[in-house]
């Protein structure tokens, strides 16, 4: 009886389950975090979700009604840098902030309605059109500033700076406790702007209108007389100027600009907008499902950052197959609805494809099992040593590099170091600082920690005979310090031996250094101790 | 009368797939002729042949092979987005079955021998290749599992890989970047034999291609297929199997080009290897004139494409225009070739000419 009416109930609200769903996969997530790492209760953990990620949940929302029309927009991640980039050459150049951000929401606008005009009225590909976007703003950071460029202004520095406290949660006097920051108010309040626009307004309606069904349902809204061109463009202009708002607020969050900030943003965006329930086909989702799925996405870095031992590839791993649940689900959903239409008209939708349906949404589902099953394990494994003591802080932006420790390494190599070498950087944002002396003891101090191992002075010599061989004290100087990539470890390394001393600095993927550089770095590495994994 | 013979040699010529391909190729090497002097010099260094155009067909030689299978995928009215990624993923494969040492926590007994002897492998190249490559093109299979037989579409189904594959391949490397020290593996995008290597390869996967698209029934069936598949199913053609078959295909090639590029760098760089190289594969079967929305294709003019991007961005590299900046510029480039294979564009053309 009871199920029966859980089934009517299911049935008759059928389009809110990708919704709840969501909703419920997200909480669970922060429970089962909660549940085995104590840091995760602290009610800051939450709200640094959104602090954290308040650029993905204002892109994702203008991404909302890109796909609910049917279309995609891949230019996100480049508008997004283009605008941190531009805002920051402009800020470094005396202008007004306000003036700043005025422009840059003008250009995405701009750059939106161009790529908009393209696909609507030229009928290029959301794909490709949006594609070429991509492109064009990444190579326009470029021509602005090759390297990273600092933003100091005094309302930049308020605007990302100010703890909005929470009520019941923080301390009033000493100012301590719950807080937001602006930036997520600014992404909330853009969420309940798309909501009303979503779904009491016109535009809203044809946007629902146009999409889904291969676009015969943009062919229906024509002919009923909906403005579906007009629309459509709008759509990508809006989309524009909300990867454009995007980028302002990180650029403040982050303090700076630069040319590879969000690499494969636009995959996280389209990620959120799926797992918050939005059907990539078009036509169907909600806009406030978006805002599960930007904290689906959040939960899974917290929880991975929590664990510690995860390296942050795991985020894309398990995005991947939750991007394919709900996809799947979905593709289940429309089947079923399919299923029932085709009975009538005899359509392809046939039993058959229905069954491959499920074989995929079990399989699917089958693969997010065992992606969790091993996290939860690993998990678990940790959760005994107790590693919740510190509130992750990391920007999710992107590991930024620091600068080398030069100084250290000269002070290293004055004291009698033969060998300084220093590797900073790559997936998990480490710093380590190796000292190798000629008695063959070997000194690491990653910042807080520092490690020591002794080998025998003729393995040093080894070493050095090794390093010496691979051409290390030619005349020529290697200096490939350039554009940091977001996993890539930067190397300083310097050698002395036989009163000669040189040193050479370079970044993975650098490929104008030579062959030979990567194998000392590789023979290095395979004689330096090792730092325990961070608690 | 010969007025008309000559109109109508020429629409012929201008009709070819292979005509506008060729035309800006040609375009890109006057310009080289004008402002790079010695941009066409061909020397020979021990019997081998090197120069501009030489490196212009060697680096192009990546992307011409990601190019021949996506061509056959987007021929089928999809797109495979994963190629990159499925690229990663090969490089990690190979590499940790030649030098798995590198995961190990102790530093492992041989390791000078692993650095000095170019002979020394963990497995030889007769099961580090195929491995290889069945992994590439289990890859492909999953993405045509989804695009077939899930009824996903294809942009979205291979999105998934494309966003998970990379973390993948650095779950199998572990994140580390494995030197490769093997010498027969780093002859494949490294050796020469008058020409450089990898184009035989790249010769090879387009004969094979080749032969069962255009000798086999199946060429016909991918360009049905792409037309309109709803058709093809009702006469008679196993549809879902022609995809699961061209994106297996892509998979493969994706591997092979996997191989390549790690052999050239004598690493495997899970995070960097094929990074936005699937924009390039598409973009270079765009050029060739196959149309996205699936049907006639081309090989040979998508690996005219190929060569059209590399001689682009060998042209502005010499002219000392930044890697990254190069992206606005293949923008723009991509567009102007969309817009010229648009029937927008061109009836606005043949309304002007007449």
């Amino acid at each position: 009886m009871l199920l029966r009416k859980i089934g009517a109930l299911v049935s008759t609200n059928q389009r809110f389950i990708p919704l709840t769903a969501t909703a419920v996969l997200a909480f669970a997530a922060y429970g089962a975090g909660a549940y085995f790492y104590s840091g995760m209760r602290e009610p800051q953990v939450f709200f640094n979700l959104f602090r954290a990620n308040h650029y993905l949940l204002i892109s994702a929302i203008g991404m909302t009604f890109v796909i609910l029309t049917g279309g995609i927009d891949l230019s996100v991640a480049g508008v997004v840098a283009l605008t941190t980039v531009a805002s920051a050459a402009l800020l470094r150049g005396g202008w007004s902030p306000w003036a700043v951000m005025l422009l840059m929401l003008a250009m995405g606008t701009a750059l939106g309605a161009i790529m908009g005009s393209f696909i609507t009225y030229l009928k290029v590909q959301p794909f490709i059109a949006t594609l070429a976007g991509l492109w064009f703003a990444r190579g326009m950071c470029f021509f602005i500033s090759d390297d990273a460029i600092a933003i100091d202004n005094r309302i930049y520095r308020i605007l990302g700076q100010t703890k909005l406290l929470i009520p019941g949660l923080s301390n009033p006097v000493t100012k301590e406790g719950g807080f937001i920051s602006i930036l997520a108010v600014v992404a909330f309040f853009v969420l309940i702007v798309a909501i009303y626009i979503a779904h009491y307004t016109r535009f809203g309606r044809t946007v629902y209108a146009i999409g889904g069904n291969e676009g015969r349902n943009e062919q229906s809204a024509r002919l009923m007389g909906l403005p579906a061109n007009r629309t459509k463009m709008l759509v990508y202009t809006l989309n524009g100027f909300c990867s454009a708002l995007a980028g302002i607020t990180l650029s403040i969050y982050v303090s700076s600009g630069h040319g590879l900030y969000a690499q494969t943003f636009e995959l996280d965006v389209i990620a959120s907008v799926v797992m918050g329930g939005t059907m990539l086909t078009g036509g169907s989702g909600y806009v406030f499902g978006t805002l599960f799925g930007v904290l689906i996405y959040g939960v899974t870095q917290t929880l991975i950052q929590f664990n510690g031992q995860l390296s942050s590839w795991w985020t894309r791993i398990v995005i991947g197959a939750l991007t394919l649940m709900f996809i799947g689900a979905q593709s289940l959903l429309a089947a079923r609805k399919g299923g029932r239409q085709a009975t009538k008209t005899g359509a392809l939708a046939s039993p058959a494809t229905l069954r491959n349906r499920r074989v995929l949404l079990v399989g699917g589902g089958a693969i997010v099992v065992i992606v969790l099953g091993v996290l939860v394990s690993n998990a678990t494994r940790n959760a005994a040593g107790g590693s919740s003591a510190e509130t992750p802080t990391a920007l999710t932006a992107a590991c930024q590099f620091k600068p080398f420790r030069q100084d250290q390494a000269a002070s290293l190599m004055a004291g009698g170091a033969i060998i300084a070498y220093e590797r900073n950087g790559g997936p998990n944002c480490i710093d380590e600082l190796y000292a190798v002396y000629p008695d063959g003891r070997i000194v690491g101090d990653d910042g807080t920690n520092r490690v020591e191992k002794q080998v025998t002075s003729t393995g040093v010599e080894k070493l050095l005979s090794d390093i010496t061989e691979k051409g290390w004290f030619t005349d020529e100087m290697y200096d490939t310090w350039h554009t940091p990539c977001g996993q890539c470890y930067g190397y300083y390394l310097t050698v002395y031996y036989k009163g000669q001393e040189k040193t050479v600095k370079a970044v993975d993927g650098g490929t104008d250094a030579p062959a030979d550089y990567w194998q000392v770095v590789s023979i290095i590495n395979g004689v330096i101790p090792h730092f325990e994994p961070a608690p | 009368m010969t007025q008309f013979i000559s109109s109508f040699t020429w629409k012929k010529v201008t009709e070819n797939r292979l005509f506008f391909p060729l035309v800006a190729l040609a375009f890109i090497l006057l310009f080289d002729l004008i402002f790079e002097p010695g941009f066409f010099t061909i020397t020979t260094r021990e019997g081998n042949l090197h120069g501009s155009l030489v490196d212009i067909l060697r680096n192009g030689s990546i992307v011409s092979l990601l190019a021949i299978g996506m061509t056959l995928v987007i021929a089928t009215g999809g797109v495979d987005l994963s190629v990159g990624a499925v690229m990663a993923i090969a490089a990690s494969v190979a590499a940790l079955l030649m030098n798995p040492y590198v995961l190990a926590k102790e530093l492992p007994p041989n390791l000078l021998q692993l650095i000095n002897d170019p002979q020394f492998t963990y497995q030889p190249l007769w099961v580090v290749i195929p491995v290889t490559l069945i992994v590439a093109a289990v890859c492909g299979l999953w993405n045509g599992l989804l695009v077939a037989y899930g009824r996903i579409q294809p942009m979205v189904a291979t999105l998934i890989l494309m966003i998970a594959g990379r973390g993948i391949a650095q779950l199998i490397t572990n994140g580390v970047r494995i030197q490769i020290f093997y010498e027969p593996y780093a002859y494949i995008g490294q050796g020469w034999i008058v020409l450089p290597f990898s184009l035989y390869i790249v010769a090879f996967v387009f004969v094979i291609a080749w032969m069962v698209t255009r000798r086999t029934a199946i060429g016909l069936f991918i360009e049905s297929v792409g037309i309109n598949f709803r058709s093809s199913f009702f006469s008679g053609i196993n549809e879902k199997r022609i995809r699961l078959l061209a994106y297996t295909f892509c998979g493969l090639c994706a591997g092979i080009a996997g191989l390549v590029a790690s052999s050239d760098i004598k690493t495997s760089d899970a995070s960097n290897i094929g990074l936005t190289l699937e924009l390039d594969a598409i973009l270079a079967v765009v050029i060739g004139g196959t149309l996205m929305a699936g049907g006639r294709f081309s090989l040979l003019a998508s690996i005219v494409g190929a060569i059209i991007i590399q001689a682009t961005t060998t042209s502005m590299y010499a002219f000392g225009v930044p890697a990254f900046a190069l992206q606005a510029i293949k923008a723009v480039v991509v567009i102007l070739v969309i817009l010229l294979y648009s029937e927008q564009v061109r009836g606005f053309v043949r309304k002007i000419a007449g």
